[in-house]
């Protein structure tokens, strides 16, 4: 599919999110319910850009916290350790197992940052009407939301570890306020990816071809 | 149809879209999500405590994050980072302190690395072994604000509440004295040995000690500090002198104060005040320097065994001390004699005065100049006051300048117009007898030996007659008294055998197998060896465990 291709939307048709089914509007306002599955037919998801938006800036407000607080808190009878990402990652780092540290600092660090960079090019994109690279911004988008569910892995060893590691009164693990902010981070971004309508990259690119035609 | 549609000439409207301005409800969450994130930011700026600088010789078993500033046991701080300082020779410990501390950081705060200690005066800090170093923190009274210290050493021996006073020592020399050396006073511990360091022109040592709250009551600006670190042996005319104040101050060292009993009563000594610390008890009881007078003697005799510091008695009580022992020319006669000068405390001797009606008499004489110096003269010209050297101790030799009364010495009269007056001496006795000796054997060599012998050998002849005559008496003796011995004899036999009898039924009493005293002693022998044997068992269990001694015997 060439960037000039007749899109649903300028044929006056529209397409089911749900069954994909191609079926004519009631109205370009009001599309009203598919067909076949009664999914509610939109042609663009409503204020998608904006819903994108404020996700993608709460994301990126809870990252700072994310980092910067612990994400779990190691007490032993004499002393208390706070952990943060980075933290550890330095740790694991120092201490010999790099292979480990790397893999620490690619999925909690660089894959979030990763995210939210992405999804603001995105939205930067598709709001300037950019109308180049069509296929490679989409397949970034497809990217990211794949990789989205990846970053949950973080906090679901930090649950697991605090779980454990409950030695009262030798040692206990509790987590840290940065891990709800690293979960909220997580949450966020696949939200945001959810609510990003892909169809917007390639509207930019109709629209010019239509006006050219 | 309408008219709109026969002007085909007029332009069609446009239509706007309707534009969706509304902002949508979605922008809670990055509201939400940033209201958040800035009041976790502002509770944590409010609740930030000072970071604080120290700076350590070595920083021993600190790590950041893991190392506590503890004061009185609470956290009040960790440290951040440890970095060598600028120059590599020191180590900058940066602790975030707590908020609830911030007060605390002030000018004169002290902080020290607390790990486990063994000197000679305790065992400290057993706690870090297990939880690992940290640093303690004491209190300053300052109030004017601090961020970056130096941290000690050596932990502070005293804390900043302990009821007491400090006081500053000055020394030749340190002495076998270290940090936490005792401080006695009537052989109670009241206090110890803080810290000490070089005076600044590199003369003196300044010891700084702290004396515990009911004893620093004595220290008043009279008082005396002494150093009473291990023995103090000294060998003198008075014999051999051996002190020691404990155990501990034996090992450690230690030093002891006394009010001395010529000091004028007085107020306790403010804090810090400048004492001095003497070498030896002695010196430091010494009357103070004012009273003390100076005198010189000569003597034309050898001063072998007088030695300065050897004792000056009046009437064999110690009134003062020799102070130089020399060669002096005497201007008339271009003779050399011994020349000795001496101290005199006349204090001393006032006070053994003990009629009190005397005391007062006794005072003016130790205080007035005048006084003294008349009192002096008609002792020493009419009643015949005379020094001498006398021997103090035949077994070492030691000597000591006496005064005495010689009734019979040449007249002497005292010059007192010179700053050191000359007192008279006379030979002492010992010379004498050598003279004594000498013209005994003089008298001896001029003895008629020959005259001697034949009236010696008469003086046989007539004892060998007189011998005769007792061997005649003697016979007579046997006849007449030997049976009246013989019967004597037999009553003394008789008695002796019924004494014998007597001892052998006290024998029976205490040491027949059946007596009372004997089945006592072999009772409790029996149980001394059952304590042995139980004795042995706990060794045996003990070595097998040794954690009974611990946990107890389960």
């Amino acid at each position: 599919m060439t960037v000039g291709a007749l899109t649903a939307a300028q044929a006056g048709l529209v397409s089911c999110e749900t069954c994909k089914l191609l079926s004519r509007p009631v109205h370009l306002d009001e599309p009203g319910h598919c067909p076949r599955c009664g999914a509610a037919l939109e042609l663009r998801r409503v204020h998608s850009i904006q819903y994108t938006w404020a996700l993608v800036i709460a994301a990126a407000i809870c990252y700072i916290p994310a980092n910067m607080l612990p994400v779990m808190v190691s007490k032993t009878f004499a002393t208390s350790d706070a952990e943060t990402i980075i933290g550890g990652v330095v740790f694991l780092y120092t201490s010999g197992s790099w292979p480990l540290a790397l893999i620490v600092l690619v999925a909690s660090v660089m894959v979030p940052l990763g995210k939210l960079i992405a999804l603001g090019y995105l939205l930067i994109s598709v709001q300037r009407g950019m109308l180049g690279g069509c296929r490679e911004r989409t397949r970034l988008y497809r990217m990211v939301e794949f990789i989205g569910r990846w970053s949950m892995l973080d906090v679901f060893v930090d649950t697991f570890t605090v779980a454990l590691v409950q030695l009262q009164p030798l040692m206990s693990v509790v987590p840290g306020p940065g891990v709800l902010f690293f979960a909220a981070v997580v949450v966020l971004t696949m939200l945001a990816a959810e609510t990003f309508d892909s169809r917007l990259i390639w509207d930019a690119g109709s629209k010019m071809e239509s006006q050219d035609g | 149809m309408a008219d709109g549609n026969e002007r085909d000439d007029l332009p069609q409207a446009t239509v706007v879209p309707k534009r969706r301005t509304r902002v949508s409800i979605v922008w809670i969450i990055p509201i939400l999500a940033a209201v958040v994130a800035v009041g976790i930011a502002v509770q944590r700026v409010l609740s930030e405590g000072p970071t604080i600088s120290i700076v350590f010789k070595g920083a021993q078993g600190i790590e950041a994050g893991k190392t506590f500033v503890k004061y009185k046991d609470v956290n009040i701080g960790q440290v951040t980072a440890v970095q060598l300082s600028e120059d590599y020779t020191r180590v900058t410990v940066t602790a975030k302190m707590a908020k609830s501390a911030a007060g605390l950081m002030v000018e004169d705060a002290a902080f020290w690395v607390v790990e486990p200690r063994i000197t000679l005066s305790g065992v400290s800090g057993l706690g870090t072994l297990l939880s690992g170093n940290y640093i303690g923190f004491e209190a300053g009274k300052s109030d004017s604000r601090r961020r970056d210290f130096t941290g000690l050493e050596v932990p502070p021996i005293i804390t900043g509440d302990q009821p007491g006073r400090q006081f500053v020592l000055k020394a030749d020399n340190l002495g076998s004295l270290g940090i936490g050396s005792p401080v006695y006073y009537r052989r109670l511990q009241a206090g110890q040995v803080i810290a000490y360091n070089l005076a600044d022109d590199g003369q003196a040592v300044e010891i700084k000690i702290f004396v515990n709250a009911p004893f620093d009551r004595y220290v008043n600006p009279g008082t005396r500090f002494w150093n009473a670190s291990g023995f103090d042996v000294s060998l003198g005319a008075e014999g051999v002198d051996v002190r020691t104040q404990s155990m501990v101050a034996l090992i450690a060292g230690g030093m002891a104060f006394e009010t001395p009993p010529f000091a004028p009563p007085a107020e306790a000594a403010v804090a810090n005040t400048v004492f001095t610390l003497y070498g030896e008890q002695e010196a430091a009881m010494k009357q103070p320097e004012p009273l003390a007078k100076r005198y010189v003697l000569y003597f034309t005799e050898s001063l072998r065994g007088l030695s300065v510091g050897a004792p000056v008695t009046l009437l064999g009580l110690p009134g003062g001390e020799v102070t130089h022992v020399g060669l002096d020319i005497d201007p008339v006669t271009q003779r050399l004699r011994g020349r000795v000068e001496f101290v005199a405390f006349p204090e001393r001797l006032v006070e053994q005065l003990i009629a009190s009606g005397q005391a007062a008499a006794g005072e003016s004489i130790a205080r007035s100049n005048r006084a003294r110096q008349d009192f002096f003269e008609q002792m020493v010209e009419k009643q015949g006051l005379r020094a001498q050297i006398q021997s103090g101790n035949l077994l070492t030799g030691q000597r000591y300048v006496a005064f005495d009364y010689h009734p019979n010495a040449a007249k002497a009269k005292i010059d007192w117009s010179q700053e050191r007056p000359v007192l008279p001496a006379v030979p002492s006795t010992l010379p004498d007898f050598e003279s004594k000796i000498g013209s005994i054997l003089a008298k001896l060599d001029k003895l008629p030996y020959e005259a001697i012998g034949t009236d010696t050998r008469k003086v046989l002849e007539t004892f060998n007659q007189t011998l005769k005559d007792t061997d005649k008496a003697i016979k007579r003796l046997d006849s007449e008294v030997t049976p009246e011995l013989k019967k004597a004899l037999e009553e003394f036999r008789r008695a002796t055998v019924s004494a014998d009898r007597a001892i052998k039924n006290t024998d029976a009493a205490l040491l027949a197998p059946d007596a009372a005293g004997q089945q006592e002693l072999r009772d409790a022998m029996r149980e001394v060896a059952r304590a042995a044997r139980s004795l042995r068992v706990l060794t045996d269990y003990l070595e097998r465990h040794p954690e009974a001694l611990l946990r107890g015997k389960n």
